[in-house]
Parts: structure tokens; C-alpha cells; sequence
């Protein structure tokens, strides 16, 4: 159980996810109040908007992400995919196709299929989570090289440009994005059959499996799900960036990982949701956002961002005891 | 008469408030072959530990050589105390010779003697007749030949007890001839040997002395002259039932629930059997005989071959859990903290899962008339307490009943239980029992599968006892007694034929 065994009396039913979130979303509060007394632009609208846009990337990688390992496993390709989305909608786009829809389309057709082939790996052929999802990265990588070659690819699609840059109302449209994901991705955790047997199956696979819920199915949509989100958060990205290059998705895989662990989601699986995640994801940019602003060479700025993430690991996201 | 080299006084252990040894008292004397016998769960296992020194008494003591001795496994093996384990114990990545010598190995120089090793497990295989190459990993032999490896590093440090658990329960025949000829010679050197086995032909053969136990007491403590295996049967058996059973009436119908010919999973094969709607079939014999095979091969849970086969009134085998909950199958496992129940998660979602378990992924869930449905379950059940606990905080017993109660809301036609009241105290073992035949009165099927031969005699309308994958006998009625139970489990009628 990640939640102490007092909350664990009062939780309801539904409500497992105990004060993770709720801790990890105090903490960001209180991150942001220190850091807007004592470095000063910090606390400017412009720059807490600009934490958050970059905040719904991770976000919307870590509802996958979140998925996966509530279900007892990991997804180590989420970087590569990110990769695969920004490198590939460029080389998609045809002339025939004006809007771009084609394009996206396509490419979330190609990152969920990529999630149900390691789905498949996993469950049918019993590799494990890690080592499948690692191949599938590496092999991504690889395909990338040949495929794009190193260069920077540019891309000239409405839709994406609008994602990564417009701003209705002054609120950005990345970030409205992360809102209908985050919605998306609580209501099926919690209102849903299948999140019911996402939650049995990371808690324990052989008891889910006697009870009946086809272990194989729920495996497939859970990495199909995550590939999907990683198509998503690439295709912000690279709306955000303008161009898409080999290696953007890479720091994407420990920041999902993160994410869901600061945000109180158990790594063995089954307990957890995502509501902690989206705190967790903020945290996590204002950290390397602070730290940016500290005047240090970038081997010890990256040095500082590992102790920090570390340190709050300790604070929230330690595993309880299991017994 | 000798000292005993290794003798056990008066001792009694309890695991968490269950009494398993009452006072127990058993003395190994050198150059005698000493039987234990016991239904499961009469405390062999326990009272082999505390020989060994793996577990310490709660009173009474352990006497080496007539000294008083608080024994640990170091200190026993000191003395010359070694056990062969039925859970085996070796490492499989090692070789046969490293299994053998492992803790011991001889030493030149302060590095192992590979040279001495290879030539004491050489010789060691030869007495134990294994021929395979010593080098060859553990991981590559079959579970018999590992049985004989682990009898080869019992006798590498030469022990002048060794208690053998269930030595040639993975043996074939020739290998059996080869162990009882070992045995025999170790008996002439002096060794004193324990021998547990449930093959009462093997131990009208070569034991000279007999220690029953019988829940917890030794009911027989002597010579094995002039006794035949019916009595012996008759010393492990016929406790008295109390009023653990509710009383019933047959509700058996002719139609059956579940009909299977040839039918064959994991290490079951040729079983012909048949579920009557109304009626709960037992499922008997010693542990590991088949009986979890066959309850996961009707459920669709592992692999499973028939020649003919009837579900409901539908022909074929499930072939998946999830056909075989849609044909009214539900499946209560005997292991519930690793297959019944859902630990981490609350009683109540651990109630609800079978129902969100089928249908549509994105069907959408309903908070209010879950609510309700739980806490009539949790009510019909007598599951007390908040159910938003995680089910851990529950005992054994209750955890047993949500891995029952979880099915309800399926209404399930045919139940296969999985001895369901191993570890669950008495009050909970009642309500069970209660329940069961109130299934079967309902009309259902109820298939139950028992380590306990009480429940087989007094709940059930008849009783399938399996024997190494087959079902050898199938009794109804007055022919279901403890006696006759056991007896076929264990193959005492092949005894008596045979003498």
C-alpha cells in the first residue's frame, strides 16, 4: 500500500490513490512560492505559463506511462516514439494532404501500433516489460538513422503549429491539450472496466487472470494506450520546436518515469493514478527550471537535477513495505 | 536397547495459536529403519524440522546422543544429522558434484579440490545409482534424478542420521529398487534412518519401527512385526467430525453440470468424471496428485485435451477462463494470497472484479450500485468492518470468504473449489461447509477438491479419489469413509493384493 494505513481507513473505495497527490501538489505550491520570493521573473505569469506548456509534454507522455505501470509494467520506448512522431510527420506529409490530419493520423496509427507490438512481445511471448520496450527503443533509433538520416527535419502543418504555439483566451492550446488528456485518462482509470483490470492485473496477474480478466487484451491496450500518448506528446514537441531531429524524445523516458512515481504511483504496479502524475510533471520542469537559472556548468546543472529528482523520490515516492 | 542417537521429547509447537504438535515424542536408534506416517497435515513436516533443527519446539526437547541440545541445521549437521527434503533443495545452475559437496567442498591450498570433489561425488552417485556426468548441470536433470542428487549430498558427510521426506515420491520403479537396496545398506552400517512415505508397500518392506501421527498426537509408536497396512490406515484415520458439517439432505439431480471423457491437463490423464447439478463431488487423495490439474484444466486456466466433454449443455472444453466463467464456472483457488485475492487493493474492489472483469473495456462503471453490491455481499458473508481496508488487513478465513463472495454477483452454476478451508480457523471452516451445501441445494454444482478427508466423507455425495493423474476410484454414498479414502490414495489395496 503506498498510502500510510491511517488514510487507508478513511479512503474510499475509488479513492486509493490516498494523499500522494495531493503531497506532490503541495510541494510544487511550495516550490513556487519560495522560488517566486527568492529569484525574481520566476513568479511572472509569462513564465509559470511557460513551465506548464513544457509540463503538458511530459504530462501527456506520463499518461501512458502512468497506465503501464499502474498495470504492473514499463515502458522504456516512450522516448523513441516521441522521436518517431517528430522525425515522421515531416517525412508524411504530401503534397495531396492540405490540412495535415493525413499526416497525424497516420503517425498515431503507427506509435499505437508500435505500443501493441510490445504489448504483443509482452504478452504473448513473455518477454519482459523492460527489456521489450528497451529493443523496441533501440531498434526505433536505429530505424530513424536510416530512415531521416541526422538532420533537423522542419515541418509545415497547421494543425501541429497550432498545438505547439496558439493561445486561446491567453491559455495555451498545449495545455488544454494536457487538460482533455488528463480527463481522458482519470475518467478511464476510475470509471471504467478496463481501469478496474489495469489495477487487478499490476496488482496481481495470476489472481486477475483466475478471475477473469483476459491478461493478454488488457496488455495490448495498455502499451497501445501509451504508444498513442507518446504520438500525442511528440506531436506537441514538435509543434513546440518547429523541427523535429533524432534524439528529441530521449530525456522524455526518465521524465515520464518520474513523473509517475513522484505523483505516488507504486512501481510494483496496482496502486496509483494520474492524478498525482500531473503535479508530479510540473514539479519536475520547475526544478530543471530552477536550476537553469543557477549559474552552473551544464555537467553539474544535470549532477543537481539527478540528487533533486532523488531527494523527492525520497520525500514522496518511496515504495511502502509490501507484504 | 541402543541409545538413541537422535531423539525428540514430549515436544509441542503451535503456529500462530493452532497447535501442530501435542507431544510428541519419537527416538532413532542406530542400524533401524524408522517409519513416520501421517495423514497431511498430522505434523510430519513439523516434527522432521524440529529433528533437524530448521524449527525450535515451543516445549519438550531434543536429546543427541541422550544430551539435551538446543539444535539449530549447523549444529545438527555437526552431529551428523542430515535430511533429504521433498521440496528440494539444489542449486540448479551448479553441477552435480557442486550440489553434492556445496558447504563442504574439499580444500587444497585454501582453493577447491575439484579433483577430490569429482572423486567423492563420483563414488557417491554410484551408491545412489545415479549414471549421469557429474558435471552436468542440476538445471538438466529430471525432478527423480534430482531426488537422487540430493540424496548423494545427504550422504557426503557421512550422516549417522538421515531422514528421508518422501524419497521416492518422484523415483521411478528401478530407481526405488536402487534407494530401498541403499537403505537396507546404510541400516547395516549403523545409520539411523527416518522414512516418511505415503507408499505403504515400501514401508512394510524395509521400516522396522512406526511412529503414526495423527493431528498433532502419535497414536502408534512401535514395531512393525506383525502389523498389515489395513491397520496402519486405521492408526492415521477416524477422527471425530464433531459438528463441524452442517447435516443435508442428497439435492443430486441425473443431469450433469460437467461430463468429460479422456480427459487430460498438466499431469492429469484419462480422467472420465462427471458434475452432477445438486451434488458436491469430492476431489481426494494425497497432495500433488493431480487435483489442482484438474480443477485449472476444466476452468480453461492451463491447457486441457478431451475426447468428449459437456459444459452446461454445451459440448467442448471452455479452453479459456473467460469461456468458462460465460459457460457458469467459477474457480476458487487453495493458494488466495497469491491467486484468490487481490491483497493491496480493498475488499470491496476485490468483490467486484469478476463482474468488471467481462463486457466491454469501456463500459462505464456505476459507483452507486457497486456500493450496494458490496456491502450485501460483504453482509451475506459476514465480512465485517470497513471494506474500503485493504484485503490484507483481513484473516485468512475472511480473505477465503471474499475470494467466494466475489463470484456471487455471476451467479455461478458450477463452483470448483480448491480445498478452500486449508488454514482458515474453525468458526469460517463451518460457515464454508454451510455454504456449500447450500450451493448444491440451490441447484449448482460444486466441485470440491480437499486435503482434508473429513470433508470429503461428511460433505460430499460422492468422492473421486486421484492417484498420480487418475482418478483410481470414484465413491458414493456408504462406500465413502475415511478408510477406504485413504486407502486408495495411497494404494493400500495393492498391498494387500500383492501379499
Amino acid at each position: 500500500m503506498t498510502a500510510p494505513s491511517s488514510t487507508l481507513k478513511t479512503s474510499r473505495l475509488s479513492g486509493l490513490l490516498g494523499n500522494r497527490a495531493l503531497l506532490t501538489l503541495g510541494i510544487v505550491i511550495a516550490v513556487w512560492i519560495v522560488a517566486s520570493l527568492t529569484s525574481r521573473g520566476f513568479g511572472t505569469w509569462g513564465h509559470l505559463r511557460y513551465l506548464i506548456e513544457l509540463a503538458a509534454v511530459i504530462g501527456v507522455v506520463a499518461a501512458g506511462q502512468t497506465l503501464v505501470m499502474i498495470g504492473g509494467g514499463i515502458d522504456l520506448s516512450v522516448g523513441a516514439v516521441i522521436t518517431v512522431t517528430a522525425v515522421g510527420v515531416p517525412l508524411l506529409s504530401i503534397p495531396g494532404d492540405a490540412t495535415g490530419l493525413g499526416a497525424i493520423a497516420a503517425i498515431l496509427g503507427i506509435t499505437t501500433a508500435i505500443g501493441i507490438v510490445n504489448g504483443a512481445g509482452i504478452a504473448y511471448l513473455r518477454v519482459h516489460p523492460m527489456i521489450m520496450t528497451l529493443a523496441m527503443a533501440t531498434f526505433l533509433q536505429g530505424a530513424l538513422i536510416l530512415l531521416a538520416g541526422g538532420s533537423a527535419v522542419s515541418v509545415d502543418n497547421a494543425v501541429i503549429d497550432m498545438l505547439g504555439n496558439a493561445r486561446p483566451c491567453g491559455i495555451p492550446a498545449s495545455v488544454l491539450f494536457w487538460i482533455a488528456v488528463a480527463l481522458v485518462t482519470v475518467l478511464m482509470l476510475r470509471r471504467t472496466r478496463f481501469g478496474a483490470r489495469v489495477y487487478a492485473l499490476g496488482a496481481n496477474p495470476l489472481a486477475s487472470a483466475l478471475s477473469g480478466v483476459n491478461v493478454p487484451m488488457t496488455t495490448l491496450a495498455l502499451y497501445g494506450f501509451s504508444g498513442l500518448m507518446a504520438g500525442l506528446a511528440g506531436l506537441l514537441a514538435l509543434g513546440m520546436n518547429g523541427q523535429g531531429y533524432v534524439g528529441i524524445g530521449d530525456p522524455y523516458v526518465l521524465m515520464s518515469i518520474a513523473a509517475v512515481v513522484l505523483g505516488g504511483t507504486s512501481i510494483l504496479g496496482g496502486l496509483g493514478g494520474y492524478a498525482g502524475t500531473v503535479p508530479g510533471a510540473v514539479l519536475l520542469v520547475t526544478i530543471s527550471g530552477l536550476i537553469t537559472v543557477v549559474n552552473a556548468s551544464a555537467g553539474w546543472r544535470s549532477v543537481l537535477f539527478g540528487v533533486l529528482i532523488l531527494g523527492l523520490l525520497l520525500l514522496s515516492g518511496r515504495e511502502a513495505a509490501r507484504r | 536397547m541402543a541409545t538413541p542417537v537422535l531423539e525428540a521429547r514430549d515436544v509441542r509447537k503451535a503456529f500462530f495459536g493452532n497447535p501442530v504438535l501435542k507431544g510428541v515424542s519419537i527416538a532413532l536408534e542406530p542400524g533401524r529403519v524408522h517409519a513416520l506416517l501421517g495423514e497431511n497435515g498430522a505434523g510430519k513436516s513439523t516434527l522432521i524440522n524440529i529433528l533437524s533443527g530448521a524449527l525450535a519446539p515451543d516445549s519438550g526437547g531434543v536429546l543427541v546422543d541422550g544430551v539435551a541440545l538446543p539444535l539449530t541445521p549447523v549444529v545438527a549437521r555437526r552431529h551428523g544429522i542430515a535430511v533429504v527434503q521433498q521440496e528440494l533443495s539444489l542449486t540448479t545452475h551448479l553441477s552435480i558434484a557442486e550440489n553434492i559437496g556445496l558447504g563442504a567442498f574439499p580444500r587444497r591450498f585454501g582453493l577447491v579440490d575439484y579433483g577430490a570433489l569429482a572423486r567423492s561425488a563420483r563414488a557417491l552417485c554410484e551408491r545412489v545409482g545415479l549414471d549421469e556426468d557429474i558435471a552436468r548441470p542440476v538445471g538438466d536433470l529430471s525432478l527423480g534424478r534430482r531426488q537422487l542428487v540430493e540424496i548423494a549430498k545427504a550422504l557426503y558427510r557421512n550422516p549417522r542420521v538421515l531422514i528421508l521426506d518422501e524419497p521416492t515420491s518422484s523415483l521411478s520403479a528401478h530407481e526405488t529398487r536402487t534407494l530401498i537396496g541403499l537403505v537396507t545398506a546404510l541400516k547395516r552400517q549403523g545409520t539411523a534412518i527416518l522414512y516418511i512415505s505415503h507408499r505403504l508397500a515400501e514401508v512394510m518392506e524395509i521400516c522396522d519401527y512406526v511412529t503414526v501421527l495423527k493431528d498433532g498426537s502419535r497414536t502408534a509408536d512401535r514395531s512393525l512385526d506383525g502389523v498389515d497396512a489395513a491397520a496402519l490406515v486405521r492408526l492415521m484415520v477416524g477422527r471425530d467430525p464433531g459438528d463441524l458439517f452442517p447435516t443435508w439432505r442428497p439435492t443430486a439431480e441425473q443431469q450433469p453440470a460437467i461430463a468429460v471423457r479422456g480427459f487430460a491437463a498438466g499431469r492429469v490423464r484419462g480422467v472420465d468424471l462427471d458434475l452432477r447439478a445438486g451434488e458436491v463431488l469430492g476431489i481426494g487423495g494425497l497432495v500433488g496428485q493431480g487435483q489442482e490439474d484438474l480443477l485449472l484444466g476444466l476452468y480453461g486456466a492451463i491447457p486441457a485435451a478431451a475426447t468428449t466433454a459437456q459444459f452446461g449443455g454445451r459440448d467442448g472444453l471452455p479452453g479459456s477462463v473467460t469461456a468458462a466463467n460465460s459457460c457458469g464456472l467459477a474457480y476458487i483457488p487453495a493458494d488466495r494470497k497469491r491467486e484468490g485475492v487481490h491483497l493491496v487493493h480493498a475488499i470491496g474492489s476485490n468483490m467486484l472484479l469478476p463482474g468488471l472483469a467481462r463486457g466491454a473495456g469501456w463500459a462505464w462503471r456505476y459507483p452507486a450500485p457497486e456500493s450496494t453490491q458490496i456491502r450485501a455481499l460483504a453482509a451475506r458473508f459476514g465480512i465485517k468492518g470497513d471494506l474500503g481496508r485493504a484485503a490484507q488487513a483481513l484473516s485468512g478465513g475472511n480473505q477465503q470468504k471474499v475470494a467466494l463472495a466475489k463470484w456471487m454477483p455471476l451467479d455461478p452454476k458450477i463452483l470448483l473449489l480448491n480445498d478452500p478451508t486449508r488454514g482458515v480457523d474453525i468458526e469460517t471452516k463451518r460457515d464454508i461447509y454451510t455454504m456449500l451445501r447450500g450451493f448444491a441445494a440451490e441447484g449448482r454444482a460444486v466441485m470440491l477438491a480437499s486435503s482434508d478427508t473429513p470433508e470429503l466423507v461428511h460433505l460430499c455425495d460422492r468422492v473421486a479419489v486421484m492417484r498420480d493423474g487418475r482418478v483410481v476410484a470414484v465413491l458414493a454414498g456408504p462406500e465413502i469413509s475415511e478408510e477406504r479414502i485413504v486407502a486408495l490414495a495411497m494404494a493400500a489395496d495393492d498391498v494387500r493384493s500383492a501379499a
